[in-house]
């Protein structure tokens, strides 16, 4: 699958499954597309590790101290899988996974170059040596318990936003 | 179910279903937006059946090599910061996990939902032991303030519609009533999340463990089950022994398979690995990781005549297209597994004794094979088990009578036109004595017999 094609397959599941999908070529419409997706006045928790981080961390002007006070997570993931539209966090590296779990708004920055065509693809890449926790995240938290009536944000984002670089 | 109720009920059991217009409707609307979401789900599949013969191989492979699977599992989760546990049947498991509990004081517990947990029936020796423990996932939830087991494993309160629930959230929460699935989800929400927050320990169950890596993986939609493994310092799991997958290069078919056949989803909204306990350097995972394996039955079954039932990954799709589940629903099994798959379960693993009125709640009609994601022979295991059940004496003398008596007239071609002679003599009389339940459910005998109709 050529690059093109792959971020396209993903973005388009990701979507299927109710996430926000926004598609940029530099840092520049990288800030650009957070400044429309995340609220201004929301505390937003940015860890500022990795360079896309790193780059982003200084626009929010509430900025949470940790995950657990946070309105908003934004992030860059591990990677992701084309083939059915998944983020996938990791705990390699120091990363607390849960950060883009408790607050109600996770938006997860991918590297192009980070996407897995298929789940044998992302499976074969792990399996050796799996980090402590590896999550696979396709849209919002959902449930169906009530009469199997869809309802989107039970316990972990009731928004999930995706920001392909 | 309420308490009290057994498989050894079954029948009485559904009697009472069928005389419950809501459980009856709630039960016929769940299971035909389950059979029309897996349909459409499978529809772009390509290769479907390809697919489930892979599955089924891998499981296939599984049991026919599980001492080594479960011994490979044991020492690469040690390795990886876990210590496991082995749990011959369910008192042990519950003490071994109420030990690790209050060695280390802990009080407040959050679950995820289990099924390996419900057939232990963990939660009453926990809160025996003065712990409270609060269910997570929102359907497990829901029952528990109700004080009932779950009916469905995958979505354990179907049995309920959205008033009902509605109801209990403003009598025990105080909340203002409300049928809107959408806010009595946020209302769970808010109740739930200091729970997370404040917990000692979490406990889960798991879909999968991956015997090279010892891994564990679940299959989650809500989030409560990222929260039970993650936020509390200490996570106890707990799974039986053939939930074993050789590698975690083995699960793309299940997770192309699983959430499908479950919920008609292409893949649960979570799927979580989870390799050992925090290690140094870690930011995520709790501190201590216990996995307690159970066998309660299992090493036996795999020895017998239905042990393709250990191939089940418990999606649920065996009971959503079962007519006798879709009609009566799951309490009325009386124990934790129900429909197809759990007639066989529950049977094996509680003793023919104890459910012998179970094996007969199936038409054989198949419906619950041709959807089975692994091939699992239902059929197949529910007639072995009937044969049993008449080998060790528990059908009913007049029954087994009658089933000799019909033996001997059907292998004779005069007797069964005699009978059938005799039926049509007789219908007059079977109408007028039986009244209108009779005369409306029962064909009249025809006038001429096929038998005699063809050339």
């Amino acid at each position: 699958m050529s690059g093109a094609n792959r971020g396209r397959l993903f973005l388009e599941n990701a979507a299927k499954a109710a996430a926000g999908t926004h598609s940029v070529s530099d840092t520049g419409e990288l800030l650009s597309a957070l400044g429309r997706v995340v609220a201004i006045d929301s505390p937003v928790y940015c860890p500022g590790v990795t360079a896309l981080e790193k780059a982003v961390a200084s626009i929010f002007p509430v900025r949470a101290a940790d995950y657990t006070s946070a309105a908003v997570t934004v992030e860059e993931v591990f990677g992701a899988i084309a083939e059915t539209g998944t983020l996938v966090c990791s705990s390699e590296g120091g990363r607390a996974v849960q950060a883009g779990l408790l607050p109600a708004h996770h938006v997860a920055i991918v590297r192009r170059d980070r996407i897995f065509d298929t789940l044998d693809d992302f499976f074969a890449a792990v399996c050796g040596a799996p980090p402590t926790n590896l999550t696979l995240v396709t849209g919002p938290s959902r449930t169906a318990d009530i009469e199997l009536t869809l309802a989107i944000g039970v316990h972990g984002p009731e928004r999930l936003d995706i920001i392909l670089v | 179910m309420s308490p009290g109720q057994t498989s050894l009920a079954f029948r009485e059991n559904t009697v009472l279903a069928l005389k419950d217009p809501a459980l009856r409707a709630a039960m016929r609307q769940a299971t035909d937006t389950f059979g029309t979401k897996r349909a459409d789900a499978f529809a772009p599949v390509a290769g479907l059946e390809a697919l489930r013969d892979r599955a089924s191989a891998i499981r296939e492979d599984v049991l026919s090599n599980l001492p080594m699977y479960v011994e490979r599992f044991v020492a690469s989760a040690t390795r990886a910061g876990a210590v496991v546990h082995r749990a011959n049947d369910a008192a042990t498991a519950r003490e071994i996990i109420r030990k690790i509990l209050a060695g280390r004081g802990a009080r407040r517990i959050v679950k995820g939902k289990s099924m390996v947990s419900e057939e232990v029936d963990l939660n009453s020796r926990l809160e025996a032991a003065g712990m409270e423990v609060v269910e997570t996932d929102l359907g497990e939830y829901i029952i528990q303030m109700e004080g009932e087991t779950p009916s469905h494993i995958i979505v354990p309160a179907i049995h309920k519609n959205r008033r009902q629930v509605g109801r209990l959230f403003a009598d025990r929460l105080g909340v203002p009533f409300s049928d809107d699935p959408q806010v009595l989800t946020k209302i769970a929400r808010k109740a739930l999340r200091e729970k997370f927050l404040s917990a000692d320990a979490g406990i889960s169950g798991a879909n999968f463990a991956a015997a090279d890596t010892g891994s564990l993986v679940l299959f989650t939609n809500e989030g409560n089950g990222r929260m039970v493994t993650t936020v509390p310092p200490l996570h106890v799991a707990i799974l039986s022994i053939e939930k074993m997958i050789p590698s975690l290069t083995d699960l793309p078919a299940f997770i192309r398979l699983l959430p499908r056949s479950a919920t008609g989803q292409p893949i649960t909204s979570y799927v979580s690995v989870l390799t050992g306990p925090r290690k140094a350097g870690d930011a995520t995972g709790a501190k201590e990781l216990h996995i307690v394996l159970l066998d309660n039955g299992r090493t036996e079954i795999l020895a017998g005549e239905s042990r393709d039932i250990l191939k089940c990954i418990r999606c649920g799709a065996c009971m959503n297209v079962c007519p006798v589940y879709r009609a009566v629903g799951g309490h009325a099994y009386g124990w934790t597994y129900p429909g197809p798959m759990g007639i066989v379960l529950t049977t094996l693993l509680t003793g023919m004794k104890e459910s012998h009125p179970l094996v007969d709640a199936s038409t054989l009609c198949g419906a619950c094979v041709d959807v089975c994601p692994v091939r699992v022979p239902l059929v197949d295991l529910i007639l072995g088990l009937r044969r049993r059940k008449v080998r060790e004496g528990f059908a009913h003398p007049a029954e087994r009578r009658g089933m000799e008596a019909f033996g001997k007239v059907a292998a004779s071609p005069a007797l069964f036109g005699l009978g059938q002679r005799l039926a049509g003599a007789f219908w007059p009389v079977v109408r007028a004595l039986g009244g209108k339940d009779v005369a409306g459910r029962m064909p009249a005998p025809a006038k001429t017999p096929l038998r005699r109709r063809l050339p």
